[in-house]
């Protein structure tokens, strides 16, 4: 009760609201930083910082991700403004790689090599004394059983699971993972989004990438939406997913009578546009949610039954275009 | 992380450098490689009984054919298929990633390479060397000539190594060295002779051997010379190596 007497505190002066793009405890900084390749930006001043916990880089194929991933890792410069990795500079300071780890989204790994070898070239790179963190890295990933079979002929799931115990190897405080999920089978990504969550909640800076909403939404409270090398936006996954929400899309509804659902449905608040292509009806939408909960309330109202509902933006990258319009 | 913690002692400082080597001798060399090294040691051999079939001095025969052949072809070729594998490939594939990003001085990074694609490239010229010497009928060069290709190779991979990190096309620039600047500019040019591991390498075999005079360039310093300059352009390189290591952009395969 004593709630409702008090009177709510004042929001903070604007200047000291923290941007959503950083974080109060960050060990990762990107400071204005720009890289380009010839005639081509693929990170345009972009600013951001990285704290311990899973934090979701999420934007289109080509967005500038793995561009990004590697001017934090030191492997590309900026061509403009600056990175730190716990106040140095991952370009200059070599010591920064003691912790710092990467799973490259490319499937090169080291020819004719099998995953405990990669393993210990690591642990030997780091002068890891407790040789006993090579198998729980190992059976960290769930690749005991191929730990000793060369990599050559691995999956690209296997392969990133084996990239990932190599980096684990090296207890790392910053973990940059690019689309660490490809290739990964259901029940794989399921075990991997839970490993990621735990070394984020252990404190360590993970930073992962992933051009599906749903796999950052799994692991990553905080996501950074880039779209064409800029900041597109930044925050909670729920705050991003709601900017989602409000942009065009299109919805592809197969249901048991698709001509009356579609009589329906004409004029509905949530619904934009209607088109009947043979069996299937698309609708197009700037109220998703509205939607989700029209379509149903219409099929139960008729009694028709509904077989397949699915966006069919499926790449998002229309939804991320609408983001930075 | 959960994994359990030991008192074990931290490895060494120079565990680094020997895993380095023993990385590069099992993951530089897949079988395509193998070829392109052995196909060039086969021709040296082909080269000594090649030799042998010209009659006269066999001694005097093989001399010229290890100065033209054998130092001017089968060294750069072979050293420039190991120097290329052992660094330029796996930048270009993407692989070198789990070696850059670590503690590990970029000087021993590339040292530690170089060293296992000379340990490679020497013991397999040598060899080749030594059994073309013999098939050519001058057992006496066998010694000689193994040797000079030992020092040789060591500045070769050096130069080789150093290439893959500046350029990214490695193997082409690496190349544009062996015929351009080096067979080309250097039979024209007696500064760039002087500073070639190929002239280098024949001069310290004719000196070793007693070959004739005549094989030795204008300019190329002779025997102990000749090596300490191989030994400089060796150190040089894995500097350059060094510095260049740092500087690398790694932009991945798919780039």
């Amino acid at each position: 009760m004593t709630d409702h007497l008090l009177p709510p505190p004042p929001p903070p002066p604007p200047e000291q609201r923290l941007d959503p793009a950083f974080v109060t405890d960050a060990t990762v900084e990107v400071r204005d930083a720009s890289v380009w390749f010839g005639q081509k930006v693929a990170l345009s001043e972009l600013s951001c910082s990285f704290g311990p916990g899973v934090t979701g880089l999420l934007g289109p194929n080509g967005a500038g991700k793995t561009t990004l991933m590697r001017a934090i890792t030191g492997m590309l410069p900026p061509n403009q403004g600056q990175v730190r990795v716990t106040g140095l500079d991952p370009r200059h300071d070599r010591a920064v790689h003691e912790r710092m780890a990467i799973v490259p989204e490319d499937e090169a790994v080291p020819r004719g090599l099998t995953p405990r070898q990669l393993c210990e070239y690591v642990a030997d790179l780091h002068r890891v004394a407790d040789r006993s963190v090579i198998d729980w890295a190992l059976h960290t990933v769930e690749m005991t059983h191929a730990a000793d079979r060369s990599m050559d002929g691995f999956s690209k799931g296997m392969r990133q699971r084996s990239k990932v115990a190599g980096a684990l190897v090296k207890n790392p405080l910053v973990l940059v993972l690019d689309e660490p999920l490809n290739g990964a089978d259901p029940v794989q990504r399921h075990h991997l989004i839970s490993l990621f969550t735990r070394l984020g909640a252990e404190g360590r800076t993970v930073i992962v990438s992933s051009h599906v909403l749903n796999e950052v939404e799994a692991m990553a409270e905080r996501v950074i939406v880039i779209v064409r090398g800029r900041l597109a936006a930044a925050g909670g996954h729920r705050a991003i997913r709601d900017a989602m929400d409000d942009v065009p899309r299109q919805v592809l509804v197969r249901s048991s009578d698709p001509r009356r659902l579609a009589a329906s449905l004409v004029g509905t608040d949530a619904v934009g546009g209607l088109r009947l292509d043979g069996d299937d009806l698309v609708i197009s939408t700037v109220r998703a949610r509205d939607l989700a909960v029209a379509l149903p309330t219409h099929a139960r109202d008729l009694g028709v039954r509904l077989t397949e509902v699915r966006p069919l933006d499926d790449s998002l990258e229309s939804l991320f275009r609408e983001l930075v319009r | 992380m959960s994994a359990s913690t030991s008192s074990a002692a931290r490895p060494p400082a120079w565990r680094p450098l020997l895993s380095i080597v023993r990385y590069t001798l099992r993951t530089s060399l897949p079988g395509r490689r193998w070829i392109g090294i052995l196909a060039p040691c086969a021709a040296a051999i082909l080269f000594g009984a090649l030799s042998r079939s010209l009659g006269g001095d066999l001694e005097a025969e093989f001399a010229d054919m290890a100065g033209l052949a054998l130092f001017g072809l089968v060294m750069p070729v072979t050293c420039l298929v190991v120097g290329d594998a052992v660094l330029g490939a796996e930048v270009r594939s993407g692989a070198f990633t789990f070696t850059w990003m670590s503690p590990v001085p970029t000087w021993q990074i590339a040292v530690g390479r170089w060293l296992g694609g000379t340990a490679v490239a020497a013991a397999c010229l040598a060899v080749a060397f030594a059994a073309s010497a013999v098939v050519a009928g001058a057992g006496s060069h066998a010694g000689p000539v193994a040797l000079a290709a030992i020092v040789g190779t060591m500045a070769y991979v050096a130069v080789f190594v150093a290439i893959g990190c500046v350029a990214k096309r490695a193997a082409v620039w690496s190349l544009a060295f062996v015929f351009l600047v080096e067979r080309l500019l250097g039979a024209a040019l007696a500064g760039i002779a002087q500073l070639s591991p190929s002239w280098l390498a024949r001069a310290t075999y004719v000196d070793l051997a007693d070959a004739p005079e005549r094989l030795v360039r204008d300019g190329v310093p002779h025997g102990t010379a000749g090596v300490v300059r191989l030994l400089l352009i060796t150190v040089a390189m894995l500097a350059l190596s060094a510095r260049q290591l740092h500087r690398l952009h790694l932009s991945g395969s798919s780039d």
